[in-house]
């Protein structure tokens, strides 16, 4: 009996798979994971804004203080001055997204205004900015957030600001990077040679098609690291200031009844500053994996 | 011959060696002259200066100093100028006994100058292909969005619908199958070949007056070259396009060029016409073509199980270039007659035949020392 054997329908089957069929399950389990606490952060801003929380988060109820969890009325119980924690909790991330996705933004736009100059202008600029960052690095950030803090006021916005900009070299090194890289390869100088603008080259060819996936990448592990940096400073009192909630301030609020066997008001937040920046964190892991692993086979 | 499409005249082109700081005259006095629907082929060792020609002419050479000198006439429809047109007041050479021993280069004043001559120039007027296809193209876009934005920039067509369009005709053009489903492929999701088809395509879709193929052949597999300079054939036909055409295999220049120009340590050899410079049985040609030709081998060479000639000694170091002829130290052919003038004078390139040049002590037609 004779045999034939199929050829395979395209050339490149594999290519033209969608991506999540294509990918490792972990590294969809990963952006699962990042994409639902994206969600939940969202679900919070819906619920805050048609003001459907099971209590009014700053009303104290003097008669029922620290709460154990299952109270009635109270699922996760209340805090030290009586507050309802659960309404506090998701209201809590509301503190650091907007002025998370500040910081990103400053960090990722100069970041990679910086970066272009330097991978792709080189010379002096690319001097200049290497020591840039150097300085920047070689200073520790709390510091520098507490010095902004003390000459202006403890202000989460201006210490976003801050957050931005320690954020910068790390974003322009990965775009000089690779620039450095790309302008190795021929198809740059193929993108002149066919007459094309240098700001065509630099934003779609290099910035778009070439460096969006790790900018996307860098943005979800900035947002980790904002939360991180208020929940250091709330620890230090210099964080978002009461009575607004965040969960920095919260953590830092409970932990004064934590030894007297109250540890709910102060594990809750910490719990969900876990859960989140891991939430962050794994985004950015699994679509480093997705986006970028492919190609680097 | 009508006027020149593309006339290049004593370009100069040096680079800086820091190793050795010296200068590197990659291309040393080149004058060519390219016709209308005509295909030049430039063919060399590696080294000779023929990619920086061709590379020179597409204001694409970036490293120091460059450009330092000559004159690059276009004279297309579109576009009548010298694309080196007053850049000479950027550069200030130093020259010792009629040789150029510094260079001082205004790089940025020369290179927004250089761009502003080159504004519509490139990729529209002259369009390029090169080696290694694969990485010519950007690997995170498809080739059909990559086609659309030469077709947007550089047509009439600006609507998006009607650029695919054009677009998927330029692939069927350059024999691309199933040239819909192509559309959507990633570079990385097509043989070299493929790639070529579409570089050339992007390079055609513009329109231009001239094509510079630059090594079009190389690092494809030996099947695909032949299919390539195949398509490449075809094309000329079809379009009618004019090309400079940049080689080191001589079978592919031959396959494909209406003249050839010899380049040998950044200056011309010998320049003809190709069944002129190419005949078998041709008397009147530089020892170094002739060298050339006995390297490559033939089916009679394969059959007699002879070995092939490689050219004795090394490529000419373009920055100890000596002073008489640059091929000397390499000649087979130098007879006691004109010792003394080879190895110390530099020969002109003289008419032996009309229409076909050498640089050659040997033709006294050559014109005298």
């Amino acid at each position: 009996m004779r045999s034939y054997v199929q050829g395979p329908a395209s050339v490149d089957e594999s290519s033209q798979l969608p991506l999540w069929r294509r990918a490792e399950t972990m590294d969809l389990v990963y952006v699962g994971y990042g994409l639902l606490v994206v969600a939940l952060v969202l679900a919070s801003y819906l619920l805050g804004a048609l003001g459907w929380l099971p209590h009014d988060p700053q009303a104290m109820n003097v008669g029922l203080i620290n709460a154990a969890p299952f109270t009635p009325g109270h699922l996760l119980g209340t805090d030290f001055l009586g507050r309802d924690l659960q309404a506090r909790l998701i209201l809590g991330i509301q503190a650091y997204f907007l002025p998370g996705l500040l910081a990103i933004t400053i960090s990722v736009v100069a970041g990679s205004v910086l970066g272009i100059l330097a991978g792709y202008r080189g010379g002096w600029s690319d001097t200049i900015i290497t020591y840039f960052d150097n300085l920047l690095d070689s200073f520790p950030r709390l510091v520098l957030i507490l010095l902004v803090i003390a000459s202006f006021k403890p202000d989460i916005y201006y210490v976003m600001v801050v957050v931005g900009i320690t954020g910068m070299p790390v974003i322009a090194n990965l775009i000089a990077g690779k620039i450095a890289f790309l302008r190795q390869t021929n198809f740059i100088e193929a993108a002149h040679a066919l007459g094309l603008p240098a700001h065509t080259v630099i934003l779609k060819h290099i910035l778009w098609f070439n460096c969006r996936a790790a900018l996307v990448i860098q943005a979800t592990l900035g947002m980790a690291e904002a939360i991180l940096v208020e929940t250091s400073l709330s620890y230090l009192g210099f964080g978002v200031q009461e009575p607004t909630p965040s969960w920095g301030n919260m953590v830092q609020a409970g932990a004064n009844y934590f030894l007297q066997g109250n540890f709910w008001p102060s594990t809750a937040p910490a719990l969900a500053i876990l859960a989140t920046i891991l939430g962050f964190q794994l985004l950015g892991d699994g679509l480093n994996n997705l986006l970028e692993g492919k190609r680097g086979k | 011959m009508d006027a020149p499409l593309l006339a290049i005249e004593n370009l100069r082109t040096y680079f800086y060696s820091r190793a050795r700081r010296a200068l590197i005259r990659s291309v040393d006095g080149v004058s060519l002259h390219v016709a209308p629907g005509e295909t030049l082929g430039i063919v060399g060792e590696s080294g000779s200066g023929k990619s920086v020609t061709a590379l020179s002419a597409a204001g694409l050479v970036s490293a120091a100093p460059g450009v330092i000198g000559g004159r690059i006439e276009l004279r297309s429809r579109q576009a009548r100028r010298n694309l080196l047109d007053g850049l000479e007041r950027y550069v200030r050479v130093k020259e010792r006994d009629g040789r150029i021993m510094a260079v001082e280069k205004d790089d940025r004043g020369w290179r927004r100058r250089a761009e502003t001559l080159m504004k519509g120039v490139r990729g529209k007027e002259i369009a390029m292909i090169f080696q290694n296809p694969r990485s010519a193209l950007n690997p995170y876009s498809t080739i059909g969005a990559q086609l659309v934005e030469t077709i947007r920039l550089h047509t009439s067509v600006k609507g998006e619908g009607e650029a695919r369009e054009r677009a998927i005709q330029w692939l069927e053009r350059v024999r691309i199958d199933s040239p819909r489903l192509r559309f959507d492929n990633f570079p990385f999701g097509m043989s070299g070949g493929m790639c070529q088809r579409a570089m050339i395509a992007m390079a055609l879709s513009a329109e231009p007056s001239l094509l510079i193929a630059d090594e079009p052949t190389t690092g494809l597999d030996a099947t695909i070259q032949s299919r390539i300079v195949d398509l490449l054939a075809q094309l000329k036909i079809e379009t009618g396009i004019t090309t400079l055409l940049i080689s080191h295999d001589i079978s592919v220049i031959q396959r494909l060029a209406d003249r050839i120009a010899v380049m040998y340590g950044g200056t011309v050899v010998e320049t003809g016409r190709a069944a002129e410079v190419l005949a078998p049985q041709a008397q009147l040609r530089h020892p170094y073509t002739a060298a050339l030709l006995a390297s490559v081998p033939s089916a009679e060479a394969i059959r007699r199980k002879s070995y092939l000639q490689a050219i004795e000694g090394e490529v000419l170091d373009t920055i100890d270039v000596p002073r008489g002829c640059r091929f000397y130290g390499r000649c087979n052919r130098v007879t006691e007659a004109i010792r003394e003038n080879c190895a110390s004078l530099e020969p002109p390139l003289g008419e032996v035949a009309p229409g076909h040049k050498v640089r050659c002590w040997l033709y006294p037609a050559s014109g005298k020392a």
